[in-house]
């Protein structure tokens, strides 16, 4: 149920209800239909909710309007199946109350239309001063609760609550009297005298009523749950900022706007015919002279990866040049180094290699891979002719000395198949002396 | 031709081109010298001067980006730095501009013969100057993720660039990851640093040796070294003094000052000075990059470290400006909790007397007073501290020829925490509101104002901490009404402002998003490493046993390691902390949601977010009483009492007997979480204790009681229940909940004059007269 949807019922319906509750001598017919022409339907709910509050308590009410606020409750779910009505079980156990006035629990019967029990519209024409005179108990036996519930139980509607705790919920009035110690609080003296000076303890049923009528909301009393808010989560004292000034990040002005490009010109030009032909050894200074002055250059001087085995075919001092240059980065000296592995192995490639190993400190996987490239390389030359080959192999023995002997690469590592190389060209000379080496290392 | 000293650490394209220009003189081009004057017009503030030369260079040299550019940041500075959004697009225009013509100029040189003499200057289309000044805009407008995410292409690249720009993008790169926390990021970007602008400090040897020096240069009282001289022994000598209060802070400073009289204040941070001096000397770097290895331990929290580094970092600052590292010391001081000490070399550090640095001084010393518990002076400092700092943005930043170092929105964030400690939560959340342009990515702010969403719901709903009953009729029929205290909704938007439990729960909710993308993130970046400079070792450092890598960490430090080595441990070690942390935050965000959600009558996702809380590993007893408690409500209120009970009985001793859910050592663990790596340990009773009040263990067991009685109530065993009520009320008497199921119980066991004692005994009852006095007028 939405608690937040507590409703009250007004003042002026609060009155017109009392003054129905009053009216025993008119039809209860009347008093019904007058109920429904006063009070909007919307408030149903509200002043039944109060009613049967007030009915749970027998005191509260006399016989008569006992009768006319169960008409009420009646009236208000009459166009309904009985199940609809959310007041059916207070209905139910009010009539098999043996506590009760018979003449009550056969209305209550007649109003559930039970068995034989059925003449209500004859029973409501009746004013209910009338009804209760002209009631004859012996006319009429009563079902067990039990009976009944299960003759409505099951149809009975689970009403607006949802959930147990107000399924549970109880709706019920404390009694607090406020009367001297001592003495009866049901005893009439303390009821308010018309005329008479009002005296300690007493009170005006009246009074009671509509106040009861007024005050009462929805909810009845469930048990409560206890739900601690979660704490708060504490402030760790990182969570409080401290705050260092940080650097004065300005906006940069470009001072290369509308600067001299010239510079570095001649480097790309020069580069440009070095990937064509050899160049002049001065050619060759200047550029060496340029990129050891500026050493961005390097990057912008238009020599790229792709580029770079035409350049070591045709200049590999430059090459080296480059590549030293390159080393501080490390992700497009990579680049340049994949170049290295995949081109054609050359003499030039492989003076390259060997001055690049001398002059920087090359990654291990670079070296491993050029070597087997190198090893592949002579074995494919196969099919052309043999003195190439030869060629080839002595170049390649001759690099792999040299790196032995400047320590640059762990014979260790590729000890197997620097063997099988050698072994599989002992008709070359150099590849025997290799050989010997990797023996002498052993 | 350039002639430079190659022993120079850094070289100054500005500075060749000047050379280059003086020599050749004659040679220069009308639109060079146009270039000239527009460049210096700029430095001197003539910006207006400057717009026309641009104009003039524009009309000969038609949509060069370039000069694009530089119009661009001169018409933003005569605008007084205010229109940053126009500024942005104009810039993304340029760069895309020069990225079309790049491209286009590339093609060109692919089709031609290669023979041929076309050259293209890559120079001429670059476009690393615009990016860097787009990510500097975001920077200011505190956009830091984006302003990363515009640098990393640059600094992936950053080998081909000159090193002044280079270190300009560090540099940034550096306070980006400051600002987000983020050690991955900061340690990459200083690691290459260290690599390539580094000059060969961090080896503990040399520390050592420059100890040695700095000590012998004592004796030769130069002015800057006796400065700090005195600055060392105010703060010694400050500290004997018991006394703490803010006034006797100033007059020691005020002392100080005297002291120091001789010394020109030399401002904080001046590395990046203004554009015409931009050469770093390779000693200002040394100096810089110390202060930010500091930093970087102060952030990774390994202050141990931090206190080495830092006594290094005075020792280079003894020759300059020795006001950053002052103040770093008084950080490290003041996230070991030694606040007097911090408070000292706050003020030794002189940096309120700067205008640019006084709102930092206000709030740092905002933070001390907080963490001393003094909520009225600290509150007092932050609200200066903004002052100053919307002062500084009146002013005419032209003048300074930088942009203000707006803090504005951290002080704010600094100010809502104060204000949630206070109890204040409207005012705390409209702060949190507004910082939440900086910190809306973290999660921990989004709990903030869920935080400041529920205090107002306690606060603003007082009588929900009350029984009432309605007193009706007089005399002998005096009846008694209680009501099922149905509570106004929180929508009120007279008393609450916006703030509303939906709110709450949509606060909660972004919060949870986020941790757990940044959980993600985490789990993945441990697998793959993203940054790709000089990241090999922090894989090796983040999969290794981190319990390990702190020992390593000691015996490096023993040994005298490598930069590197200190930085990778305390970040993986910082890693630990920081994932520690977030499963705290998630902790109290899954319990604050099952919270809210009960409150907004959604039993099936209050039972959803109590399971997840529940289902968490290690997760502290307190939210795991927590969890089975909100768990055990949401199974009553969707009609599975038997699951709910089961929640309950995990508490269970024997048949009616409940263990204490958790110690008063765990609320306390919990209080301190993260600072046990502090080696003191902060005064409980002060600062944070206040922080949080929580149900002390033996009313945890009350409610536990309690709430097992109101569920046998509810399945018919009021014997059992009145039991179980009974306990509850000795350990909670005049608990609300507690006395209101004790009635029913006692009217369900037909004892309506017990439950009318009850009541009537009960201090927290309001007996509310009925409406008569209304109708009888």
């Amino acid at each position: 149920m939405n608690r937040s949807t507590t409703v009250l019922m007004k003042i002026e319906e609060s009155a017109t209800v009392l003054s129905l509750l009053k009216s025993d001598l008119l039809p209860m017919e009347a008093v019904l239909s007058e109920f429904n022409s006063k009070l909007q339907s919307s408030s149903h709910l509200a002043v039944c909710n109060s009613l049967s509050m007030m009915l749970q308590e027998q005191k509260m009410l006399c016989g008569t309007e006992r009768l006319i606020a169960f008409g009420i409750i009646y009236k208000c779910y009459s166009s309904q199946k009985p199940s609809f009505n959310p007041f059916l079980s207070e209905m139910i156990s009010a009539a098999c109350n043996e506590q009760l006035e018979k003449s009550e629990r056969a209305f209550l019967l007649h109003l559930l239309q039970w068995n034989n029990y059925n003449n209500v519209k004859e029973i409501l024409k009746q004013s209910a001063v009338d009804y209760i005179r002209s009631f004859d108990p012996s006319t009429h036996d009563f079902p067990e609760l039990g009976e009944l519930q299960r003759e409505y139980g099951d149809k009975a509607d689970p009403g607006p609550s949802s959930h147990i705790f107000a399924d549970y919920s109880l709706k019920k009035l404390l009694h607090d009297p406020d009367v001297p110690r001592g003495c009866d609080p049901d005893s009439p003296e303390f009821d308010v005298q018309p005329g008479g000076n009002p005296r300690i303890g007493s009170g005006d049923r009246d009074e009671a009523l509509s106040g009861l009528l007024e005050n009462s909301t929805m909810a009845g009393l469930a048990p409560r749950w206890i739900r601690p808010c979660p704490p708060r989560y504490s402030v760790h004292q990182s969570e409080l900022l401290w705050i260092d000034p940080d650097n004065k990040h300005e906006l940069v002005w470009d001072d290369k706007m509308c600067a001299d490009t010239s510079r570095g010109a001649t480097v790309r030009d020069l580069l440009v015919k070095g990937l064509k032909m050899t160049l002049s050894p001065s050619e060759q200074e200047d550029i060496t002279t340029e990129l050891t002055n500026d050493p961005k250059l390097v990057y912008h001087c238009g020599i790229t990866a792709r580029k770079l085995p035409q350049l070591v075919e045709h200049n590999p001092q430059i090459a080296v040049e480059i590549l030293t240059k390159l080393n501080n980065n490390k992700e497009i000296l990579d680049e340049f180094l994949a170049a290295l592995v995949n081109m054609d192995m050359s003499l030039h490639s492989m003076e390259v290699v060997n001055r690049l190993t001398t002059a920087v400190e090359l990654p291990k996987e670079f070296i491993r891979s050029y070597i087997t490239n190198c090893i592949s390389s002579c074995e494919n030359a196969k099919q052309q002719d043999k003195y190439m080959q030869n060629r080839l192999v002595r170049l390649v023995c001759v690099f792999l000395q040299s790196l032995i002997r400047n320590n640059i690469i762990n014979v260790k590592d590729l000890f197997i198949e620097v063997q099988a190389f050698c072994i599989e060209f002992s008709r070359v000379r150099e590849a025997a002396g290799l050989f010997r080496l990797l023996k002498t290392l052993e | 031709m350039d002639s430079r000293d190659p022993s120079s650490a850094v070289a100054s394209d500005a500075a060749r081109d000047a050379s280059l220009l003086s020599e050749d003189a004659a040679v220069l081009s009308v639109t060079s010298t146009l270039a000239k004057s527009a460049l210096s017009c700029f430095q001197s503030g003539k910006f207006e001067d400057c717009i026309d030369i641009l104009i003039q260079l524009d009309q000969k040299q038609h949509n060069d980006p370039k000069v694009l550019h530089n119009m661009a940041i001169a018409e933003y500075f005569k605008g007084g730095c205010s229109k940053s959004k126009k500024l942005l697009e104009e810039l993304n225009c340029v760069k895309k501009q020069s990225e079309e013509l790049a491209s286009a100029a590339r093609e060109q040189v692919e089709a031609v013969n290669p023979g041929t003499n076309v050259s293209v200057s890559k120079d001429q289309f670059d476009s690393t100057v615009t990016t860097l000044n787009i990510a500097v805009t975001w920077f200011h407008m505190h956009q830091f993720t984006k302003s990363s995410s515009i640098l990393e292409p640059l600094f992936q690249n950053i080998g081909r660039l000159n090193e002044t720009i280079a270190l300009q993008i560090c540099f940034l790169l550096l306070d980006i990851a400051l600002a987000c926390h983020d050690a991955v990021k900061f340690s990459a970007v200083f690691d290459y640093m260290d690599k390539a602008f580094g000059v060969g400090f961090g080896s503990h040897e040399e520390n050592g040796s420059t100890m040695q020096l700095s000590s012998n240069q004592g004796s030769k009282t130069s002015s800057l070294l006796s400065s700090s001289v005195v600055a060392d022994t105010v703060a010694e000598s400050s500290l004997c003094e018991e006394t703490l209060d803010y006034d006797n802070v100033l007059a020691a400073e005020y002392d100080a000052e005297k002291r120091m009289k001789s010394v020109g204040h030399i401002p904080a941070n001046n590395l990046l000075k203004t554009l015409s001096e931009r050469s770093f000397s390779t000693a200002d770097l040394k100096l810089e990059l110390q202060l930010y290895k500091v930093r970087f331990l102060l952030l990774t929290r390994n202050l141990k470290l931090a206190k080495r580094e830092v006594k290094h970092a005075m020792n280079i600052a003894q020759k300059r400006d020795s006001s950053m590292a002052l103040l770093l010391k008084s950080q490290l001081e003041y996230a070991h909790g030694n606040h007097q000490k911090a408070m000292k070399l706050l003020v030794v550090s002189g940096i309120h007397k700067e205008a640019g640095t006084s709102g930092i001084f206000n709030n740092n010393l905002g933070c001390i007073y907080y963490q001393l518990g003094k909520y009225e002076a600290s509150s007092q400092l932050f609200s200066k501290a903004l002052r100053s700092c919307s002062s500084l943005r009146n002013e005419k930043p032209v003048k300074t020829f930088s942009l203000s170092q707006n803090k504005s929105l951290l002080i704010t964030y600094n100010m809502g925490l104060l204000y949630l400690a206070r109890g204040e939560p409207l005012l705390a959340a409209q702060c949190f509101q507004k910082a939440s342009v900086v910190f809306c990515r973290q999660p921990l702010i989004w709990l903030r104002l869920a935080e400041c969403c529920m205090m107002a719901l306690q606060n603003g709903l007082l009588d929900r901490s009350e029984i009432r009953v309605n007193v009706v009729g007089k005399g002998k029929y005096r009846k008694l009404m209680i009501e099922e205290n149905g509570h106004l909704e929180l929508d009120g938007s007279t008393q609450c402002g916006k703030l509303s439990l939906p709110l709450a729960r949509a606060c909660l909710s972004n919060g949870i998003y986020l941790l757990n993308e940044s959980l993600l993130n985490e789990s993945k970046s441990d697998r793959e490493s993203t940054l790709s400079v000089g990241m090999n070792e922090t894989k090796e450092a983040s999969s290794a046993d981190h319990g390990e890598a702190n020992t390593n960490s000691d015996l490096k430090e023993a040994k005298g390691g490598l930069n590197q080595d200190i930085m990778q441990s305390s970040l993986s070690a910082f890693k630990d902390i920081q994932s520690r942390e977030k499963l705290l935050i998630k902790q109290a965000l899954l319990a604050n949601m099952a919270y809210v959600e009960l409150e907004l009558e959604n039993p099936i996702k209050a039972l959803a977010a109590a399971n997840s809380l529940l289902q968490l590993p290690d997760c502290s007893k307190i939210y795991v009483f927590l969890g089975h408690l909100y768990a055990a409500e949401a199974l009553c209120l969707l009609n599975r009492p038997v699951e709910a009970g089961a929640h309950l009985s995990a508490y269970l001793v024997g048949q009616d007997d409940f263990k204490l859910p958790y110690e008063q050592e765990d609320f306390d663990q919990w209080r301190m979480h993260t600072s046990s790596e502090c080696e003191e340990t902060l005064d409980s009773s002060t600062g944070n204790a206040r922080d949080s009040v929580f149900l002390k263990p033996e009313e945890a067991r009350g409610a536990l009681f309690a709430d097992l009685a109101a569920l046998l109530a509810t399945q018919g065993h009021h014997d059992q229940a009145k039991a179980m009520i009974t306990h509850a009320l000795t350990l909670l008497p005049n608990n609300v909940q507690a006395t209101v199921t004790a009635v029913y119980i006692d009217m369900m066991l037909g004892r309506s004059q017990d439950a009318l004692t009850r009541l009537k005994q009960c201090t927290r009852v309001s007996f509310v007269p009925g409406r008569l006095e209304v109708r009888a007028s």
